[in-house]
């Protein structure tokens, strides 16, 4: 996961590797992403999330759509 | 196992950078050998990420236990992290304000996000290139 100065950047750097477009997010949304994913993993009963629960985190953060599905 | 992960990432966090295996094993009470053998069972279980080649600890995310191009500050203390994504978890993991400095992926040039209460300011994209069903299929590259 890449962090990029501008879409201009992004569309330049995936035209110059022949990459495909993947999913674009927004600081606020990879913070969102960062905070559920993280905040919790210092405490000792600590888990992965199941997809099911990958998913709703997704959801949540408005990543929806076959990119971020995870079976 | 989950006395050597909290162990692991308690040190990690305390320390700024990844813990010896000697260091895990006295935090978590057993030997360095045992540690070992738990960081293959947490490698396993996608916790963790071992190098396929030494099985030196390479990955706790959001820690990355080798330099990368992005490094999270808090306070006196700076972590390596593994991507985007995980130099904000490290401020997110921690509950403190703290700054990303990284670069642009097009252009090299500096980038710095900035945590304050809560929120991130500054100024970019984050792109992710593959797709969350096949993130763990090669961790290195996504």
């Amino acid at each position: 996961m890449l962090l990029f100065r501008s879409e201009e950047h992004l569309e330049r750097w995936l035209g110059r590797h022949g990459h495909e477009r993947g999913a674009v997010m927004s600081l606020v949304q990879i913070w969102g992403l960062a905070q559920a994913w993280y905040a919790d993993k210092l405490t000792p009963g600590w888990r992965r999330h199941t997809p099911d629960e990958a998913e709703a985190v997704f959801e949540s953060l408005g990543l929806t759509g076959d990119f971020w599905r995870l079976r | 196992m989950s006395d050597v992960r909290l162990a692991l990432f308690e040190l990690f966090a305390e320390l700024g950078r990844a813990p010896a295996p000697e260091e895990v094993a006295e935090r978590a009470g057993i030997s360095a050998p045992e540690v070992r053998d738990a960081y293959e069972a947490l490698h396993d279980g996608h916790v963790i990420v071992l190098h396929p080649e030494t099985r030196d600890l390479w990955m706790a995310h959001p820690f990355s236990a080798v330099p990368t191009a992005y490094r999270t500050h808090i306070g006196e203390r700076e972590w390596f992290a593994n991507c985007i994504w995980d130099a904000l978890g490290i401020c997110a993991l921690l509950d403190g304000d703290g700054t990303v400095h990284t670069e642009c992926a097009d252009c090299g040039e500096p980038l710095s996000l900035a945590v304050r209460g809560g929120e991130v300011h500054g100024e970019g994209v984050a792109h992710f290139l593959v797709p969350a069903a096949h993130f763990w299929d090669d961790i290195g590259f996504t």
